[in-house]
Parts: C-alpha cells; sequence; structure tokens
C-alpha cells in the first residue's frame, strides 16, 4: 500500500512552528541576556563613581601615607561599624600632621554618607600598611599580615598599571586601573589605586551593595511573538490549500514579520535600558557630586581644584566615558550613538536569526526533514555503524579543518588565544601577505640577493626538491627492479631484502643519521671526501651543498618503495608474453617497449603520484637534516608552516600558509585524479 | 647455462653497489652503538692522518666493542620511560583506531546508503592534508582549549585523526573481498545485522584487523612531528623524541642516539619486512581510488 501523498500545508506548519520557536525564543533570551548584562554594567558603574568620589577623598586626605611618626598601637584610631549607628569620635587629640589621622577620618565620615557602602579598607604602600578600615575587628592602622599579601599584590597590580598605561605606548595592551570583583554575598568589591602628587601611595577598597534588579525572561511577550504567525499560518492555510509555492511564501512573510516585530520590541527595550543607565549615572554623579563637597567642607580638606564629578563615570582604565557632562547632565548626543550601536548590533543578530530560522523552515517545510528522517531509519544500520569514526573524524578533522580556514583570516597568535575570532579578523591580510610579496630577488652591490622568506622561493624550491626526489626515486627504484626481475640472478632475495631496509626504517631515524654523516669534522661524508684530497665542506653553509644533502638523504630511503612497487609490477607480467614476443622475433628493446613499459604503468603511475604528495610534504627530512639552513633557504612549504606556527607563533599566518599549500595539493590531485583517468581509459 | 651466469656481472656490480650504499648508514649506526663512546666518528684522527687513518675512520666497525651505551641508555637516561610513552601512545591510538573504523569499514563496504561517497571521500581528502594544516588548529584546540598538553590522551587524539581513515581504508579493501553470500545465507537463517557483523565477518577478517591494528601501531610508534610538537615535558617524550633530544642542541650523544635507534627500530623493521607487501596494495589501490 502506497503512502498518502505528504500534507504541505502540515509539513509548512510544522516548519514555521519550530522555525519561530527556536527564532522567538533565541532571540528573547538575548535580548534578556542583553539586559542583564545591561543592569549589571549599570550597577559597577554607578559603584564606580562612588569609589572613584571616595578615592578622591582619600587622595586629599593624605593619599594613604605613612604616618609622619609611626603611632603606637593603642592610639590608633577604631572607627566605628558601619551598621552601628554611633557618631564618629571626634580624634582631635591626634597630631593633625599624621595624614593617616586624617584618612581615617574621611573613610569614617564617607562610610557614614553612604549605607549602601558595607566596608572600606584603605591599603598604604610604605609600610606596607592597613591605613584605615571600618571593620573594627581590622584594628586599623597597623602593617599587613602575611594573610592579606593577596590584597597588598592587588594593590601594587594596580599601580604597576597606572605607570604602565602612562607611559603606555600607542596600541600597546593596557591594563586595568580598577578591579571589580563579585563576592558570593552579591556584594561588589572594587578597588583602586590612591595617588598623591601623582604617585600611586596607596590602594582603596569598597565593597558595596549594588542593589540590582534581576532582569526576568519575558515569556509572555515571547509566547505571543510566537504563536501569532502560527495561528495566522493555520488560518491562511484554510484559504490557500495545498498549493506550495503560496503556502511556501505564506510562511517566510509570517516568520520575516515576526522577526521585524521582535527586532522593533527588542529596540525599545534596549534603548529604554540604555536611558535608564544614563539617568541612574547622571543621578548619581550629582549625589556624589555634593555628598563628596559636603564632605570637604565637613572635614576640612581643601576645595580646590573644585571636584569634576562628571570624570567619576569612568570605564575600569579610569577614563571618562564622556556620557555625563558637567553638572550631571546626559549627553545626548553620545546616549543616542550608544543607541545606534545598540540597534547595528541587533540587526547583525536578527539577520543571524533570520537565516537559521528560514532554514530550518525550507528543511522542514519542504519535505527535507521528512526524506532525511525516513533515509536514517532505513539505513539505520549503515548510519549506526559509521557514527563512532564519523564522530571521531568530525571532531578530529572536519571542525579543526574549518577552525584553520576561520584562523587563516585572523591574526591569532600567542598573545591573543583569550581574544574571539572577531576581534583578531584582519580578511584577506595574510593571503595578501604570502601570495602579494613578489621581491624574490633583490639586486644589491654584491650581485643577486635571494630572500628565502619568500613565499615564492620557497615554492619554487619545494618544487625543484619534489621533481628531483621522484626522479631520482623512480629511476634508482626501476633499475633495481629490473636488475632483481633477472631470471636465475644469484642472491636475489638476499638482496631485495637489504634494499627494502631504507623504507622499513623510521623517517626520524634516517634523517638524524644523514644528518650526522654531513656533520662538517666529524662526519664519515667529509672523511671520504678527504680521502680524495679534498676539503671537508660545510654542508648546511650554502644552498646548493644543503640541497644536495637532503636529497642524498630522501633519495635514500625512497627508492626502495618505488623498486617493490615496480617489481611486483614487473613479476606479474606472464612470461608467455615474453616468450610470443620472442617467437615474433622482436629484439629485447622491442620487448621491454612494448611489453614491460605498458605493464609497468598501472602500478607506477599511482605509486608515483603517492610519492609526489610525499615528497611534497616530507617535513622530516628537511626539519631534521638541513633544518632550512642556511637562514631557511632550503626550508619546503610545509616546514615553513610549522615554524611559522611553532617558532613564531603565528597561528593565523600559518594557518593561511598552510591554507595555500592546501590549494596547492587540491589541484594537483584534482589533476591527477583527470590524468590517471585519461591513462585508464586508454590502457 | 654458464655462459649466461656469467653475464651477471655488471647486474651483480650494480646491484652491489646499491647494496653498500644502503647497508653503510645502518652498519654506521650499529658501529656508533657499540663504540662505547658518544662520539660521531668511527675512529679518532692523529695529526697528520695518512690514508690508511683516514681508512679506518670510514670502517663500520668500532675500535672497541663495548655495549656500554646500551646499558647506560637504561641505566643513566630516562629511554625506558620513553619506550613505555611510545608504547602506550601506540596501543591507545591502534584500539581507538581500528575499534572506531572496523564497523565502519564494514559499513561502507556492504551498504549502499546516501552519504556513502562523501563518507568515503572525506576519509580520503583528510589523509591528504598536509600535516602542519591540522596540526595547527588540533594544537591551539587540544593545547589551550582542553588543556592536554604533554598527556597521552592529546597525542592520541592526534594520531587517532591519521588513524582512523587508514584503518577505515585497510579494513574495507579486505571487507571487500569477503563475499556476500557468507552473509545472505545467514540473514535468511534469521541472523541480525550485528549478529552478522560480530559473529560471521569480524571472526573472517581477523587476519586484516591483525594487519590494520599492526600498521597502525607502526605508524603512531615511528611518529615524530606531533610528538615533538606536543610533549614538552621530558618526561612524556615517545622514543622519537627522546631520540631526537640526545643529538639536537648542544648536546651530542650520539652513542645514545644510536643505541636507542636500534633498539626503536628493530621491533618496526622485522613487523615492516613480514607486512610490506599489504603495505603495497593498500597504498597503491586507495591511490588509484582516489
Amino acid at each position: 500500500m502506497k503512502d498518502a501523498p505528504p500534507s504541505h500545508r502540515r509539513r509548512f506548519l510544522i516548519g514555521l512552528t519550530i522555525a519561530a520557536l527556536i527564532a522567538v525564543f533565541l532571540g528573547a533570551a538575548l535580548l534578556a541576556a542583553a539586559r542583564a548584562g545591561e543592569s549589571r554594567e549599570r550597577s559597577e558603574r554607578r559603584s564606580v563613581v562612588t569609589l572613584l568620589a571616595l578615592a578622591q577623598l582619600i587622595d586629599r586626605a593624605g593619599g594613604g601615607a605613612p604616618a609622619a611618626e609611626e603611632p603606637s598601637f593603642g592610639l590608633g584610631e577604631e572607627l566605628p561599624p558601619i551598621e552601628g549607628e554611633e557618631a564618629v569620635p571626634e580624634a582631635v587629640e591626634e597630631p593633625v600632621e599624621d595624614p593617616g589621622v586624617a584618612v581615617r577620618r574621611a573613610v569614617a565620615a564617607f562610610a557614614k554618607a553612604h549605607p549602601e557602602v558595607k566596608a572600606v579598607r584603605v591599603v598604604g604602600f610604605e609600610g606596607i600598611r592597613l591605613e584605615a578600615s571600618t571593620n573594627p575587628e581590622d584594628k586599623a592602622p597597623r602593617r599587613l599580615e602575611r594573610e592579606e599579601k593577596p590584597l597588598y599584590d592587588l594593590g601594587q597590580k594596580l599601580r604597576a598599571a597606572v605607570a604602565g598605561n602612562r607611559e603606555g605606548l600607542e596600541g600597546a595592551a593596557r591594563a586595568e586601573e580598577v578591579a571589580v570583583e563579585r563576592l558570593p554575598g552579591g556584594l561588589l568589591r572594587l578597588s583602586a589605586p590612591v595617588e598623591r602628587a601623582g604617585d600611586v601611595t596607596g590602594m582603596v577598597q569598597m565593597d558595596t551593595d549594588p542593589a540590582e534588579v534581576r532582569a526576568v525572561f519575558p515569556w509572555l511577550p515571547a509566547l505571543l511573538a510566537w504563536l501569532a504567525p502560527v495561528v495566522l499560518f493555520v488560518l491562511l492555510s484554510f484559504v490557500l490549500g495545498e498549493r506550495r509555492a503560496l503556502l511556501a511564501a505564506a510562511a517566510v512573510v509570517l516568520l520575516l514579520g515576526t522577526l521585524l516585530a521582535l527586532r522593533a520590541w527588542s529596540r525599545r527595550e534596549l534603548e529604554a535600558e540604555r536611558r535608564t543607565t544614563a539617568k541612574t549615572i547622571a543621578g548619581a554623579v550629582k549625589q556624589e557630586g555634593e555628598r563628596a563637597g559636603a564632605l570637604l567642607a565637613e572635614l576640612g580638606l581643601p576645595a580646590d581644584p573644585p571636584l569634576a564629578p562628571e570624570l567619576w563615570d569612568a570605564n575600569l582604565y579610569r577614563e571618562p566615558r564622556g556620557l555625563i557632562r558637567t553638572g550631571g547632565v546626559v549627553d545626548e548626543g553620545r546616549l543616542g550613538e550608544l543607541v545606534g550601536a545598540d540597534a547595528g548590533r541587533l540587526t547583525r543578530s536578527v539577520v543571524v536569526l533570520a537565516l537559521i530560522a528560514l532554514a530550518l523552515l525550507a528543511f522542514i517545510g519542504w519535505g527535507w526533514a521528512a526524506r532525511t528522517g525516513a533515509a536514517l531509519v532505513r539505513y539505520r544500520f549503515a548510519y549506526a555503524y559509521t557514527l563512532p569514526a564519523m564522530l571521531g573524524m568530525i571532531f578530529l578533522a572536519i571542525f579543526p579543518f574549518f577552525y584553520s580556514v576561520v584562523l587563516s583570516f585572523t591574526n591569532a597568535n600567542i598573545y591573543n588565544t583569550d581574544q574571539s575570532v572577531f576581534e583578531t579578523w584582519i580578511g584577506l591580510d595574510n593571503f595578501i601577505d604570502i601570495l602579494g610579496d613578489f621581491s624574490v630577488v633583490h639586486r644589491t652591490a654584491e650581485g643577486l640577493v635571494w630572500d628565502y622568506q619568500n613565499f615564492y622561493w620557497t615554492l619554487g624550491f619545494t618544487l625543484v626538491w619534489t621533481v628531483t626526489n621522484v626522479l631520482l626515486g623512480v629511476t634508482l627504484g626501476l633499475l633495481l627492479a629490473l636488475a632483481l626481475n633477472t631470471k636465475g640472478l644469484a642472491l636475489r632475495a638476499v638482496y631485495r631484502v637489504i634494499l627494502i631496509l631504507p623504507w622499513a626504517l623510521p623517517t626520524y631515524i634516517t634523517a638524524l643519521v644523514f644528518k650526522g654523516m654531513f656533520h662538517k669534522q666529524f662526519g664519515v661524508i667529509n672523511q671520504i671526501f678527504q680521502i680524495f684530497g679534498a676539503d671537508p665542506i660545510a654542508w648546511f653553509d650554502r644552498p646548493l651543498t644543503s640541497f644536495l644533502a637532503v636529497l642524498t638523504t630522501n633519495g635514500w630511503l625512497s627508492f626502495s618503495f618505488m623498486m617493490v612497487v615496480s617489481l611486483g609490477a614487473l613479476q606479474s607480467i606472464p612470461a608467455d608474453l615474453y616468450e610470443a614476443a620472442r617467437v615474433d622475433g622482436a629484439t629485447r628493446w622491442q620487448q621491454f617497449k612494448a611489453i614491460t613499459l605498458p605493464s609497468l604503468r598501472p602500478a607506477l603511475v599511482p605509486a608515483i603520484i603517492l610519492s609526489v604528495i610525499w615528497t611534497f610534504n616530507q617535513f622530516i627530512v628537511i626539519f631534521l637534516v638541513s633544518a632550512g639552513e642556511p637562514g631557511r633557504a632550503t626550508e619546503i612549504l610545509v616546514t615553513q608552516s610549522y615554524k611559522i606556527a611553532f617558532e613564531q607563533y603565528r597561528y593565523g599566518y600559518a594557518a593561511a600558509y598552510a591554507m595555500v599549500i592546501f590549494v596547492i595539493l587540491l589541484a594537483y590531485g584534482t589533476w591527477q585524479n583527470r590524468v590517471t583517468k585519461a591513462t585508464e581509459a586508454i590502457g | 647455462m654458464k655462459r649466461k651466469h656469467l653475464s651477471h656481472w655488471p647486474i651483480h656490480l650494480f646491484v652491489l653497489m646499491m647494496v653498500i650504499v644502503t647497508l653503510y648508514p645502518v652498519l654506521f649506526v650499529i658501529t656508533i652503538a657499540f663504540s662505547g663512546g658518544q662520539t660521531l666518528s668511527i675512529a679518532d684522527l692523529p695529526q697528520d692522518p695518512t690514508i690508511a687513518d683516514r681508512l679506518r675512520a670510514i670502517m663500520p666497525w668500532p675500535e672497541n666493542v663495548s655495549t656500554e651505551n646500551f646499558r647506560s641508555l637504561f641505566a643513566d637516561q630516562p629511554f625506558a620511560r620513553w619506550l613505555l610513552n611510545s608504547i602506550a601512545i601506540s596501543l591507545a591510538t591502534t584500539v581507538v583506531g581500528v575499534f572506531l573504523a572496523s564497523t565502519a569499514a564494514y559499513a561502507f563496504s556492504r551498504f549502499r546508503f546516501p552519504g556513502r561517497r562523501a563518507g568515503l571521500m572525506m576519509f580520503l581528502v583528510s589523509q591528504m592534508f598536509p600535516a602542519t594544516l591540522m596540526l595547527i588548529p588540533l594544537y591551539i584546540l587540544i593545547v589551550q582549549v582542553l588543556g592536554l598538553e604533554s598527556s597521552y590522551v592529546g597525542l592520541v587524539l592526534m594520531y587517532a585523526q591519521t588513524a582512523i581513515p587508514l584503518c577505515v581504508w585497510m579494513l574495507k579493501g579486505y571487507f571487500d573481498t569477503i563475499p556476500k553470500e557468507l552473509e545472505e545465507s545467514a540473514l535468511i537463517d534469521g541472523a541480525s545485522q550485528s549478529t552478522i557483523f560480530f559473529r560471521i565477518v569480524l571472526p573472517l577478517a581477523k587476519p586484516a584487523v591483525a594487519v590494520t591494528a599492526l600498521f597502525s601501531f607502526m605508524t603512531a610508534w615511528n611518529e615524530f612531528v606531533q610528538a615533538a610538537t606536543f610533549m614538552n615535558k621530558e618526561q612524556m617524550y615517545t622514543a622519537p623524541v627522546g631520540l631526537r633530544f640526545f643529538v639536537s642542541g648542544f648536546s651530542e650523544q650520539w652513542g645514545y642516539f644510536a643505541a636507542g635507534s636500534i633498539i626503536a627500530a628493530i621491533p618496526v623493521v622485522i613487523l615492516f619486512l613480514f607486512l610490506q607487501k599489504y603495505l603495497v596494495s593498500g597504498l597503491t589501490a586507495g591511490a588509484v581510488k582516489g
């Protein structure tokens, strides 16, 4: 019995339902994440304003400098706990010259004015002291203890960051001057450097309650946005019937409409968040400015130069963000820029979502999903059997391959591995750099100078290397095979086993042995030369001799393979062919041309193809014998790309280099495929 | 008849020359290994060497035969540890390769299913990737993302990338030669698909599985580049990386290198001599299909 024809209506309905579900909920989740991020950033920024106000206050109170004379511990001023409502004990009996006292008084007054601030600590670097703390158990001021080393280290890190950023070169990596840490209890711990006369002399640390509002996932709007197009489609499908093209168009229009609505809604929400942030920060700046002014007056600290609270809305490098203007007014132009940037990012996300959703819709609606499902069920054994190997290859070959493709468009290197691909993306620069540099040779006073680093030199060398090696291997291998194929040759089996040894030996051992034999002073090859009265040769000092050395090494280890292949093919030629030829009066040369060579071809052609690829990729011989000496002249493409990756650590550039190699190999593979097919057709 | 044999002498001459060229480096390594010293030269040359002195210096026979290098290799150098690393990694690679590949090779050989050609091409093309092309992304993934530098698992993952396609192709070639009738009759008798594979086909393919496993082991055993890149701790070196360590940079311990090379090479050379006929047919068959 045949199945009923599939219902297009049902397929498109399922497709639309799933596509809209994924697009809407993914979009809503992204929006919720963006809102949560904005709210988190808002509270951090608000806390930074408070922190910088505090730092400003402490700067003016004496900058965490040590006491002029070491105060005895008993005299140290006890600060009240923040929660305690007692008034700050007036410390009039302290000598006023001790700036530590002023700092402690400033901290206490500040804490009193800020109920959301739970703890404040001030560290002075000179004398490694805990200068002030709102926690009475800290017994400030005193020397920092061994367990408090992390606190001191953090301060030193900030000091180094300030110094580094100040003398920082253009484009150098900048370090954060404000540290923000989230404590397990939900508190924010912020630390900033304290300065006096431009020097970082201490650090102030503040624990504050950020009072965040958690953004909730917009369930109801998301559900509505998902179900509306589905319901509409059901209604429409009654009108459209089983007309496939119309159904598809309706589904696409509904899906895109939903996404546009999602975009408009998200945009409104994001703009509202931005405005809230701006308003909050403006309020904070104004409030902190007023409080700080009042505290300066109360503590009798210098009010000159006037405070600039609008600079307290700064990023972690203590650079003002420029959103708040003097007097705590929001800069509308800057806000507009931010909102515009949000809209741009939003559009990009929606386009990606639309592509995913449309692909899903097409996949299900057009019936591909049904077919794929049917194939999966029908060939379930085949797929189950191939699954483990396929998964292995997807993880170990396919994914890395595409990762490598992506990497080749970046300037990824060992220093920026923590950055995402988007941050290191440089487009085609690597390829232009590699392929666009034709200055292989310069004319100088001393004559022509070759640039061995140039891609085209290496490419040329690789081609010469491949061709000479394969020629050498084929010639030697074929001659030996013909010799060993001689009928009645004594010791044939012994010869064969010995001559196969180079192939059997691990390549790295061969390479290292030859490296030793080509040693200038102690190598046996120079010893042999000296027997004939020649001077010892420094093999790796000139490109030509270096090339001869690697050629010898590779020739030694590659002729065996050709010999074995040719010998196998020769032995499979039926003897009666030659007999018949002899009966017909053919000479030996004619026999060789008419029988031997054609019979060799089917075995020799694939062997040569293989040998070309092997030699082209013969990493070990070059890497271990010549190591590219002199000056990278004898580097082949694969060793060059390896060295770029693992000696210079330029992963992106090396990936681009490897990609070029891959394209060359691919072109060769396609070409040889066509050629061998041609030979098969002829033969 | 006699004349004919006499006419072979130019052939013998040519082959003998090649035999000398072939054997000389091998004998050289053996000489250094049994010399008991660490130098690269077979004999010390006097100030003004005569031709006889120089001839002595190229004769592959040590001045004093000694097994000191072999003893010291295990007693004073971490060579035993390196051998152990090599054995563990090669065995694990073989097991992973053969285990993952056997069912896949069977499916590729027996079933005609959508994606079969693409899958086979994938296995073939992935063998054509230049080693460095895969080395860079795999290095970043395995070392920097998974944090598996200088670990067995990391290197085995790396090796599996070459071992799986090799095993799939070799085993598929063998499964192709097993007659289908056997399975068809089992199917008629009511055997399930998995019974057929595990009870009938796999036992028949034991020799092929063994050969595949040995090749996969040898490949991992002889591998140098990836091991040298991944294994940065001396403790975790494989034998090839360790052997190179003896003669690279400022250390010129040719005696250790030669002795270690002999130990590392003997098993694979013997295996190779036994298995090479399978390798030749497998390689050329694969290349033609490509």
